[in-house]
């Protein structure tokens, strides 16, 4: 390089070098201000608080996820215990296992305790946002906004009705707070009696909201009228004003519901927007949108090989009546039945043509041998269940029963509950269960049948009654039996008892027309008919029974013939209010524990 | 995209707009060292005037001169040396290497420092110390090697063994990762091939990471890769063939006989059936007579009655296969290091291994005197078998020995009737699901560098890098068989019911940085500066769809499948912005100051609340090089003394947890879907930075003439404001906790780093070791925990705050306590005498042992029950309740019910050390070199309660382990002469199912966890040279290599390192490694 390109160089690169510190400023100066969107991201997948409300579309959206706390206590990999129907764990049905509850071994550190509580509450802070929001901001046209801060307003009201049924007594929010302002004490339980019938009263006073929805509706599943009578008309059972009860059981009526003629098929997709039905859970055959109960209740032999992780319990079977209306006796089948050891009453529940090392097994098993008829016990055993109320064939699978399950070498199989269970494939079919050595009652109602009949097994479609006609009707004969109206009671009963087909109460008969008569008649009724419903163990708790119903003596989760594979323990008074969560009381020191229960 | 384009077109302005320039009279150059290698980056230096060139790639300069100047060339790490140029015009200088340590050159943030010069805390480590072990992963290779920096391997499992790495203690309650920098640009451990870096720094104070500002709270780790070199290509192959182990493996009973005593045994303890019939466990008993005879079906005995030790079954031994070549070497204005590697690591288990390969290429030019552009780019591509190790993990102890793998080309279910038919074959999660996945990296970085004038230039770098995972996925229809009925209990799933998934997710950041640096020096007087911007965008996204029902099980394509199942995919990001300066200046070598400054806006938080500052300032004295310590000097060398102070901080919060949003869920009306929405996480938008305040102080001197080094460190780091999600009482509803400003946390500690090194002849050895304190403490977070007795409404109750004050549970956070310490009740410890003299009960005469174990144990809690005392979480006696071989808990709040809530208490210990060590030694002689390294935690605890590993229940389908099997309680109170009695039994009596009062969260699960760790250890020898030369090779090593040989500790459990719970083991492994150099 010579040396005059080396001097013009040295110009230009003293040009360059200016040029350049002034290029880097403004880079960086431009990037910086320029580029003022860099700094800001907003998320991909969710809505920011303040657009929320602000359009008709999303009122509706909003109220929406108000009803979806309905679904909060959903758990697809396993059973929460806090679905509905899995309350029945503690009367009509039976865990594999047992809850705490029902071992005396439940603290105040439960889980269920914390959980229903926690969920509850979000479903009234929900409630509570929309109501807020649909007045202040949403642009819906007034009509409509009437009708949704109606149906807002009964779904706070279910979750503190849900909430006094359990605590008894709860602290009360009606417009939305902050964390620091979460520190009520608890309300008393009249006192949340009370926000829920004013709650209620307005969603009945509400002209906007329309009675009731009719099958096809595309608004079904939403709230209504009959709804809110239906709701107050059962707190009015709790409150005891039984005048005030029957007044809205019967507005129900009016308005158009009615009793399903079949019991079998009204738990099914086709029939779960029946008259009868009032307030439901709505599922869909979707995965995200279905219900867990063929998942919970079905077993291996049914679509999506399931867990039968609740079983029915053999109180149930007892208690459904023979067909006539008449007691069902285990005598009368095969009699010195009910005083013979209970162990040994598994005899009677062998299949035909036991193998020789079945057969010495059982006698192992301390069976008496002269009592098996090869080749006629299953016949003998069926005659227990062959003239019952049909109700038990609906909801239960009995012994020697049959199941059109899953598919197997091809197409679906029908399976028979056999017992002692040998193999699920052919030529026999046995259903198939997870506790194949214990031999249990299984669910039938709102259990799929068929080779495919859901997406998945965590994708049923029936939607979930939380109120029916059916309980309705009876809680309107138990109202008139504390009125002492005792004939109008039983008649009611009858109405549920001719649908199902079963013989119904004669006075003097079937039942003492006592106050007491009648009311031990409705109560055993209530059980037969809404088993598996997510009712019965609110029952109880009502009516102060827990203890003579579920923790008599040689209670327990029991096998078919009776024998106790885990007894029930009863731990005291206190099992008839659950405990407030340990954990809130340590963070709102404010909230009094129920009396029994220890932190 | 909006971004990438900007990035791109700064940059191109910057690089692009440059002239060239020169001077008069001429010379040119080379420096080289002894062994004839060119030096790129030498300075040269003419004495008395301000000029100066640096060499290039080939060790040339050119520079404009007087015919009678003197030129200074200097060279980090080299001794400085002056030539006169005497009218040449080429002059040739030969640089000697500077054999004090102290002039080590450290990589540090936006630039490197004589070791001797740092004013901050850095650890540093060569590429050496990782080369030639058989390493897996990067981090795990950090163990032992620095004081303060402790590392835990949680995982074995090839693709996810990277290591926990934690600078000085937990600082936060949020993520206390490290920053992870790779060459100058944010990035993560996986895009570094081990045989790729230069060095790694570590970064552990405010002085040294402060220029790293907002992210830099819990540590920095700056990983260098090796650049090109202005020489003679060099060609080197390096291969380990690795034989390895599980280091521990889960015991379970295999007896299944004995398994279903056991849980018979558990469920008639409480009064419940067995669940096991007795004709079942006579089959077994007789069948297990004769293993090997073939049943009516033709199977043997050992498979149809099975008697399976899952524990063993799911692991097996295997090679791993590391090979990397590279070629390293540069020519006129070119330098280059482009490399790559096949890692195949076949795991522990089946189907969990990776194939993974990797390249890189860095590559420099020098376009003109003053400019130079360059690249560093690393990719590769790993494929993973799809083995579900997580359900296998899950299910290992869920498993029961009644089960056959596989045999015959059929996998084994339930034998036995009692059993549920769908039992857990761990086999089935190994080989249940097939397809692809298959993940991709790409890291770039283009750079270039201007040299102004003298003394000032700058570089801006744009990076792009993304991960990303392609994914299909498809079930295997697996049937389960009963070799004693020889039929299926279980049938896999038809075409129609199978499922076949196909994914897709990816992340980036583009990155885009410029500094300009600018350094002086006049006569004593040595003064740089710095300043810079960055910018920084991240983006994830995902997308997968799942369909249901195949023409055909071999069939998975997601084209083919009929059914749509579903599909979900989400999106999110984050941005900052930063500026940054550095100003540092040194008198003669004796006294340093450095101020560090950065400035960063997250978008992570509002836009009121989103800049923070971090400053800090250090400052060292080298009194050695005072005159007055000239003699001091001959005892103690390179005595430095140095303190510091500044601000960290770290912007871990959720990307959008500043605002409120509804977030989707389902519902559905009149049989149609609808969409639905609901308030998903409280807002907070004042949330802000959370800064750590940290400052040290600390000595470094030599001994016995420089061989040994000690170097003493105090710090103190205070964070506050820590984001974090404090528990909100459950009345708020399902609805997450909002992200706030809260607590803060001290960690305080001590490091000591010493070292020796030594050469007799032809015999060098050395030995260093590090050791580390680490006090941590929770300082603020809700209030205090006040707990005592309160009189309310003339009643005297006792009332504690704790879960006010606290979050947590067993590991509580606390004010005044380490972060999640235990939080425990204490097992009753009683003197066994029973009664007072006066025949009352004696409330402190209780078991010895803590758990009822005799009849007189049990009539002093009925005892104490009448004399209105009771017991928790259990007060009934009964075989379900509370009852022989049951614990008892002590009453510590004296409110005479014996282990409820509050008696609980603090326990003083956390899972993580309160001490670390590390140790290594290394040795040579002639060829042989001989080294290891040892690694360690002390002051730890875990609590260890997990159900089919530690703990008494028997639980449907799950198995049992040894440890409880061999140690439990045992009392037939039908017959007390019972042989199977075992009353001294050291475990609580089996329950089936749960057990309320032997989990209840007491100190009988707490475990000493101190442990230390044989890393590594090596056998290397080097080929002499003369053989070499026949082989026409530069170098040659062949070693023998084992890396996690054997832990020493109390741990019961499987590996103190991977934690309490039991996951996939770490790997022991011996290596055979042969380097080669062409």
């Amino acid at each position: 390089m010579n040396s005059s390109t080396t001097q013009g160089n040295a110009l230009t690169n003293y040009i360059s070098k200016k040029k350049l510190l002034i290029i880097f400023a403004a880079t960086t100066l431009c990037l910086s201000a320029c580029q003022k969107d860099l700094l800001k991201t907003d998320p991909y997948g969710s809505l920011g608080s303040t657009n929320m409300w602000s359009t008709d579309n999303l009122t509706d959206l909003g109220v929406n996820g108000v009803y979806q706390a309905l679904r909060l206590n959903i758990n697809s990999g396993g059973a929460s215990g806090r679905e509905m129907y899995q309350f029945d764990r503690f009367v009509t049905s039976q865990g594999r296992d047992a809850d705490d509850l029902l071992l005396g071994n439940a603290t105040t550190g439960n889980g269920n305790f914390s959980a229903v509580w926690q969920e509850l509450y979000e479903g009234i802070h929900r409630a509570n946002d929309a109501l807020l929001n649909i007045t202040a901001k949403s642009p819906s046209a007034a009509n409509k906004k009437a009708r949704l801060t109606a149906e807002v307003k009964y779904l706070r009201a279910y979750f503190y009705f849900r909430l006094n049924q359990l605590y008894k007594g709860v602290p009360i929010y009606l417009t939305p707070v902050t964390v620091a302002q979460t520190i009520l004490p608890r309300a008393t339980e009249e006192e949340v009696w009370k926000q829920v019938l004013s709650d209620l009263s307005e969603v009945i006073n509400e002209g906007e909201l329309p009675n009731r929805y009719t099958k096809g509706n595309a608004n079904y599943g939403r709230i209504t009228k009959s709804a809110a009578y239906a709701l107050r008309g059962k707190v009015y059972l709790y409150t005891k004003q039984w005048e005030l009860a029957l007044a809205d059981f019967q507005k129900v009526g009016d308005l158009g519901h009615n009793l399903f003629p079949n019991y079998a098929n009204l738990f099914t997709e086709a029939n779960e927007q029946a008259d009868e039905m009032i307030f439901s859970i709505q599922n869909l055959p979707i995965e995200g949108f279905g219900s867990t109960t063929q998942f919970m209740l079905g077993t291996r032999s049914a679509f999506g090989s399931n867990w039968n992780t609740y079983n029915v319990h053999n109180d149930l079977v007892d208690n459904y009546d023979n067909l006539d209306g008449s007691k069902f006796n285990w005598d009368k089948v095969i009699p010195g039945y009910s005083t013979m050891d209970v162990r040994k009453r598994e005899v009677f529940f062998l299949r035909n043509n036991l193998t020789e090392t079945e057969i010495r097994n059982s006698s192992n098993r301390g069976l008496d041998m002269s009592l098996y008829l090869p080749t006629g016990n299953e016949e003998r055993i069926k005659q227990a269940y062959a003239n019952r109320d049909p109700r038990l064939k609906a909801n239960v699978i009995t012994p020697y029963s049959e199941f059109l399950g899953r598919i197997i070498e091809g197409s679906e199989r029908i399976f028979t509950s056999r017992w002692p269970h040998r193999n699920e494939s052919g030529p026999q079919y046995d259903l198939t269960t997870d506790t194949r050595t214990f031999f249990y009652y299984l669910h039938r109602k709102f259990v799929y049948p068929g080779g495919a009949p859901i997406p998945s097994r965590t994708a049923g479609g029936i939607d979930f009654p939380l109120i029916r006609y059916g309980d309705v009707v009876l809680m309107e004969a138990e109202a008139l039996a504390e009125l002492n109206r005792l004939p109008e009671a039983v008649a009611k009963v009858n109405t549920i008892r001719s649908r199902a087909g079963v013989g119904t109460l004669v006075a003097g008969s079937n039942v003492q027309l006592t106050k007491e008569g009648v009311t031990t008649r409705i109560r055993q009724e209530r059980r037969a008919e809404l088993a598996n419903e997510g009712i019965s163990y609110f029952d109880e708790l009502r009516w102060k029974t827990l203890k003579e119903t579920i923790f008599y003596t040689g209670s327990g989760i029991k096998q078919i013939w009776g024998a106790v594979v885990i007894p029930y323990v009863w731990s005291g008074d206190e099992l008839y209010t659950w405990a407030i969560p340990r954990v809130e009381r340590e963070r709102n020191t404010s909230l009094t524990q129920n009396p029994g229960w220890q932190d | 995209m909006k971004h990438t384009y900007h990035f791109l077109s700064m940059f191109l302005l910057l690089v692009f707009c440059s002239h060239s320039y020169g001077q008069n009279y001429t010379v040119t150059g080379t420096v080289k060292i002894a062994s004839g290698e060119a030096i790129a980056g030498a300075s040269i230096k003419i004495v008395g005037a301000s000029t100066s060139a640096s060499t290039n790639a080939e060790g040339r300069f050119t520079l404009q001169v007087e015919p009678n100047a003197t030129l200074e060339v200097s060279y980090l790490g080299f001794l400085t040396q002056k030539v006169a140029v005497n009218n040449q015009k080429e002059v040739s200088i030969t640089l000697t290497q500077n054999e004090s340590s102290l002039e080590e050159v450290v990589i540090v943030g936006y630039g490197a420092q004589k070791k001797e010069n740092l004013t901050g805390s850095v650890a540093a480590i060569s590429g050496k110390a990782l080369e030639n072990r058989s390493l897996t992963n990067v981090s795990s290779a950090l163990a032992g090697q620095a004081a303060g920096v402790f590392v835990r391997q949680g995982s074995g499992r090839p693709g996810s063994d990277g290591a926990t790495i934690r600078i000085r203690g937990t600082g936060t309650l949020n993520n206390a990762d490290a920053l992870v920098v790779v060459d100058g640009i944010i990035g993560v451990m996986d895009a570094v091939n081990p045989n790729d870096i230069e060095s790694i720094s570590v970064l552990k104070d405010a002085a040294s990471a402060a220029i790293y500002g907002a992210q830099a709270a819990n540590g920095v780790i700056l990983i260098t890769t090796k650049k090109g070199r202005n020489a003679q290509p060099q060609i080197n192959y390096t291969g380990i063939v690795s034989m390895t182990q599980p280091s521990n493996m889960p015991e379970f009973i295999a007896d299944y006989v004995r398994h279903m005593e056991l849980y018979n045994e558990g469920a008639t303890n409480i009064g419940q059936a067995a669940p096991y019939q007795q004709s079942t466990v006579d089959l077994w008993k007789e069948k297990n007579k004769d293993p090997n005879a073939l049943n009516e079906f033709g199977y043997p005995n050992y498979v149809a009655y099975p008697n399976t030790n899952w524990g063993k079954e799911i692991f097996e031994n295997n090679l791993i296969q590391n090979h990397n070549i590279s070629v390293l070497g540069g020519a006129e204005r070119v330098s280059y290091n482009i490399s790559s590697r096949f890692m195949n690591n076949p795991g522990i288990m089946a189907k969990t291994g990776f194939k993974r390969y990797e390249t890189r290429a860095n590559i420099e030019t020098k376009v003109k005197d003053f400019l130079v552009l360059g690249t560093q780019t690393f990719a590769s591509i790993e494929n993973r078998e799809k083995g579900n190790v997580d359900n296998l993990f899950n299910f290992l102890r869920q498993s029961t020995p009644g089960v056959y793998p596989f045999y015959d080309g059929k996998y084994g279910g339930a034998a036995a009737p009692d059993e549920a038919p769908i039992l857990n074959n761990l086999q089935t999660y190994l080989d249940g699901t097939s397809g692809k996945d298959q993940r991709t990296r790409i890291n770039s970085t283009l750079y270039g560098r201007l040299n102004f004038m003298k003394g000032l230039t700058l570089e801006s770098k744009v990076n792009y890098q993304m991960r990303m995972q392609e994914e299909t996925s498809y079930t295997n229809p697996i049937s389960r068989w009963n070799f004693n009925t020889n039929s299926i209990v279980a049938e896999g799933l038809i075409p129609s019911s199978l499922t076949t998934a196909q994914g897709y997710n990816k992340n980036y950041t583009l990155t885009f940085d410029n500094v300009l640096r600018y350094s002086a020096e006049v006569n004593k007087h040595q003064f740089g500066a710095l300043v810079g911007h960055n910018e920084y965008y991240y983006n994830y996204y995902d997308f997968s769809a799942t369909k249901r029902g195949l023409i055909d099980a071999s069939i998975n394509n997601i084209g083919s499948g009929t059914e749509m199942a579903g599909i979900t995919g989400t999106e999110y990001d984050r941005s900052m912005r930063s500026f940054f300066g550095r100003v540092n200046y040194n008198y003669a070598n004796k006294y340093l100051v450095e101020v560090n400054v950065r400035r960063d806006a997250s978008s992570r938080f509002g836009s009121d609340f989103q800049w923070g500052t971090f400053p800090s300032f250090s400052a060292a004295w080298r009194l050695s090089e005072e005159p007055f310590m000239q003699g001091v000097n001959r005892y103690i060398q390179n005595l430095k003394i140095r303190a510091s102070w500044g601000k960290l901080g770290n912007d871990a919060a959720g990307d959008y947890d500043w605002q409120a949003t509804y977030g989707p869920v389902n519902y559905s009306f009149g049989g149609a879907q609808t969409a639905a929405l609901r308030q998903s996480k409280i807002a907070n938008p004042q949330l802000k930075w959370e800064t750590s305040t940290v400052s040290g102080i600390a000595t470094e001197f030599n001994l016995f003439k420089n061989k040994a080094t000690v170097e003493i460190e105090y710090y103190n780091r205070h964070t506050s404001d820590i984001l974090t999600v404090l528990p909100i009482p459950l009345t708020n509803g399902t609805i997450s906790a909002a992200t706030v400003n809260a607590g803060a946390v001290l960690n305080r500690g001590v490091e000591v780093n010493l070292g020796w090194k030594d050469q007799r002849g032809d015999f060098s050895y050395g030995f260093a070791g590090n050791f580390a304190y680490n006090f941590n403490q929770v300082t603020k977070f809700k209030g205090k925990l006040t707990e005592g007795w309160q009189t309310v409404n003339n009643a005297e109750v006792y009332q504690s705050n704790i879960g006010d004050v606290s979050s947590g549970d067993l590991n509580r956070i606390l004010e005044g306590y380490g972060i999640n310490e235990y939080y425990l009740r204490s097992v009753y410890k009683g003197d066994g005498s029973y009664q007072h003299s006066d025949g009352s009960v004696n409330i402190l005469g209780g078991p010895e042992s803590g758990m009822i174990r005799t009849q007189a144990d049990m009539e002093w809690v009925e005892a104490m029950k009448t004399a209105g005392y009771s017991f928790s979480p259990i007060n009934n006696l009964g075989k379900a309740q509370l009852y022989y071989g049951d614990l008892i808990f002590a009453d510590l709040n004296g409110d005479k019910i014996y282990g409820n809530n509050f008696d609980r208490r603090f326990t003083g210990t956390r899972s993580e050390p309160k001490y670390t060590v590390g140790f290594s030694a290394n040795m040579a002689f002639k060829g042989i070199d001989i080294s290891m390294v040892w690694s360690g935690g002390f002051g730890m605890q875990y609590y260890w309660n997990a159900e089919g590993y530690n703990n008494s229940i028997v639980r449907n389908g799950n198995g049992i382990a040894t440890r409880i099997a061999d140690d439990h309680y045992y009392y037939n109170d039908a017959d007390p002469m019972d042989s199977k009695n075992s009353v001294n039994g050291q475990f609580p009596r089996l329950k089936y199912n749960g057990d309320n009062i032997n989990n209840a969260l007491s100190d009988f699960w707490l475990y000493n966890a101190s442990y230390i760790k044989l890393r590594n250890i090596q056998v290397g020898y080097t080929l002499p040279k003369t053989w070499l030369n026949n082989l026409k090779l530069q170098n040659a090593r062949i070693y023998f290599t084992g890396e996690n040989l054997f832990t020493i500790t109390k741990f019961p459990g499987l590996d103190p390192e991977i934690g309490a719970g039991v996951g996939y083991p770490t790997m022991r492994q011996y290596a055979l490694g042969l380097t080669i150099g062409f």
